[in-house]
């Protein structure tokens, strides 16, 4: 821009044109001042709704997960129906996840565990796998892993069930016949993903350790006997290891419900199980980082 | 003293009732033993009805009132324990497809009570068999034809004495032969104190002048109107 085009402009912002009075106005048209107001709310407006709507999944998945855990200390809450749909959730997820769970531990084992044991063996720092193990292994990878499986696994079922039921208004039958969804449906589904997460990640735990350590033991690359191998692994372990570890598998696990159970129950009516699916699992994913991330810097 | 009334709708409501005038009120009152007819020709209305008489539709203005207890004033849970005192015939799809037959029919009695469930179970088959089903089905709630599953709707609406029935256009897929069967049922429970709704859209159904209610009632744009009864 110019000196003089800079001249004008500044000139145009010094002296704004003369408003007539507010009476005097054209209809729809604003006095000057009361314009940028106006403009002003309209844009906070725009921008708090933006805010609201993307945060709104977030905030309503926080506030249904804090439901649910104060509900399932409730022994009210826990009437036949639910017990029996969190028998037959967890029958589920559990059967349906233990046979991925053992053969990914295993892969582990042999791909991470073994390897740690040979190079560590290698290099003469065998008593340094425990630290290696519980800050890598445990802490981390673990809790990821069975999150992942419980979402492809027992996540995508809970989206067809629940995403058939909201398509086809078969919550509005539920809550005419007095039937409370969140009771009947989410709240067995969470707990039961919960501790389907924890038996999953101790399972996990076990089976990649042992299956590492014999894999090594057979190829002559361990020194140390089974007991002596647990014991370092144990011995790396603080205190909070032991509380972090089964937290982020039952938090893990109760978020992957609530992700699920949320993305079928918000979903728009004309949203078939096909278009919720990939919606769900970045959902279902983006929530087992966030709380592996979050509970790790915490510990 | 009055007799409290099973349902009472006193100028109710709603401008979320489809296809009714703003300023329609609905005025219903019934006691117990009382059977209305209503003729209700669009499906949606019908069903936004019944979701009125249920409390799940707060009314704009009036009450609704079901056993002298007003819905909006009543807290959540007190509401669907209340809920599970009715039985209602769905015109929709109404089951929970991953569960069993026989749970889906048993579902609102095992939720809401404590019935030991081989009792609930024996009732349950008494009802089929009163329907028309050789007894409760087993397997997936999907395997029984359209018929069957309106019979089994009619089991699960009638288990555990509802003290009012409410039936969306029970006659949509089964033969004209169920309605003595029902009609049965609607009397039974009738005796017991319980009233009924039965919306329909089935002309013979309406023009019948023979058929038992007490109240005949057309549901249309102006709400509910009230017409001679035989």
């Amino acid at each position: 821009m110019n000196a003089a085009g800079l001249n004008e402009a500044s000139s145009t912002a010094t002296q704004p044109p003369p408003q007539p009075p507010p009476d005097q106005l054209p209809p729809g048209q604003l006095p000057s001042g009361r314009w940028h107001r106006d403009f002003l709310w309209r844009w906070l407006g725009w921008l708090g709704r933006l805010t609201r709507r993307r945060m709104r999944f977030l905030l309503t998945l926080a506030s249904m997960a804090m439901g649910v855990a104060v509900d399932a200390l409730r022994p009210a809450s826990w009437r036949r129906t639910t017990r029996a749909e969190f028998r037959r959730v967890l029958r589920q997820s559990l059967g349906g996840g233990l046979t991925t769970t053992v053969l990914t531990a295993a892969i582990i084992g042999l791909g991470m565990v073994y390897q740690a044991l040979y190079w560590l063996g290698a290099a003469g720092q065998e008593e340094s796998i425990g630290s290696i193990l519980v800050t890598i292994l445990i802490r981390e990878i673990i809790p990821v892993l069975v999150g992942l499986i419980l979402l492809g696994r027992s996540g995508s079922v809970v989206l067809t069930e629940l995403g058939g039921l909201q398509a086809n208004g078969q919550i509005q039958v539920l809550q005419a016949q007095g039937i409370d969804p969140v009771g009947a449906l989410i709240l067995p589904r969470g707990i039961a993903f919960a501790t389907a997460a924890y038996t999953l990640g101790v399972i996990f735990m076990l089976v990649s350790l042992l299956t590492g350590f014999i894999v090594g033991s057979l190829v002559g690359a361990v020194r140390m006997s089974l007991w002596s191998f647990l014991d370092n692994v144990l011995t790396a372990m603080h205190p909070a290891d032991f509380a972090i570890f089964p937290i982020k598998l039952v938090v893990i696990g109760l978020l992957v419900a609530m992700t699920a159970c949320l993305t079928a129950l918000d979903a728009e009516p004309h949203l078939d199980a096909n278009r919720l699916m990939p919606r769900g699992f970045v959902r279902g994913l983006l929530s087992i980082m966030l709380v592996s991330g979050v509970l790790s810097l915490a510990s | 003293m009055a007799t409290a009334a099973i349902l009472d709708l006193n100028d109710a409501q709603s401008r979320q009732l489809v296809g009714t005038a703003a300023d329609a009120k609905l005025n219903l009152r019934l006691e117990p033993g009382d059977f209305a007819l209503i003729d209700a020709r669009d499906a949606d209305l019908g069903r936004d009805f019944a979701d009125l008489c249920s409390g799940l539709m707060p009314p704009d203005k009036g009450a609704v009132e079901f056993l002298g207890r007003d819905w909006t004033s009543l807290p959540l849970d007190y509401a669907q324990a209340l809920r599970g005192r009715i039985g209602r015939v769905f015109a929709g799809r109404s089951w929970i497809d991953f569960l069993d037959a026989a749970t889906d029919i048993m579902l609102p009695q095992l939720h809401h009570t404590r019935r030991d469930p081989a009792e609930l179970r024996a009732h349950a088959t008494d009802l089929c068999r009163r329907f028309g089903l050789p007894g409760l089905p087993i397997g997936r709630i999907g395997m029984l034809s359209a018929g069957d599953l309106v019979r089994a709707g009619f089991v699960r609406a009638f288990l555990g004495e509802p003290m009012l029935l409410l039936l969306e256009s029970p006659l949509q897929g089964v033969y004209a032969d169920m309605v003595p069967m029902l009609l049965n049922g609607i009397a039974e429970a009738r005796d017991r104190g319980a009233a009924a709704i039965w919306m329909t859209r089935n002309k013979a159904v309406w023009g019948d002048r023979s058929f038992p209610a007490t109240q005949r009632l057309r549901l249309g744009y102006h709400g509910l109107t009230s017409l001679r009864t035989s």
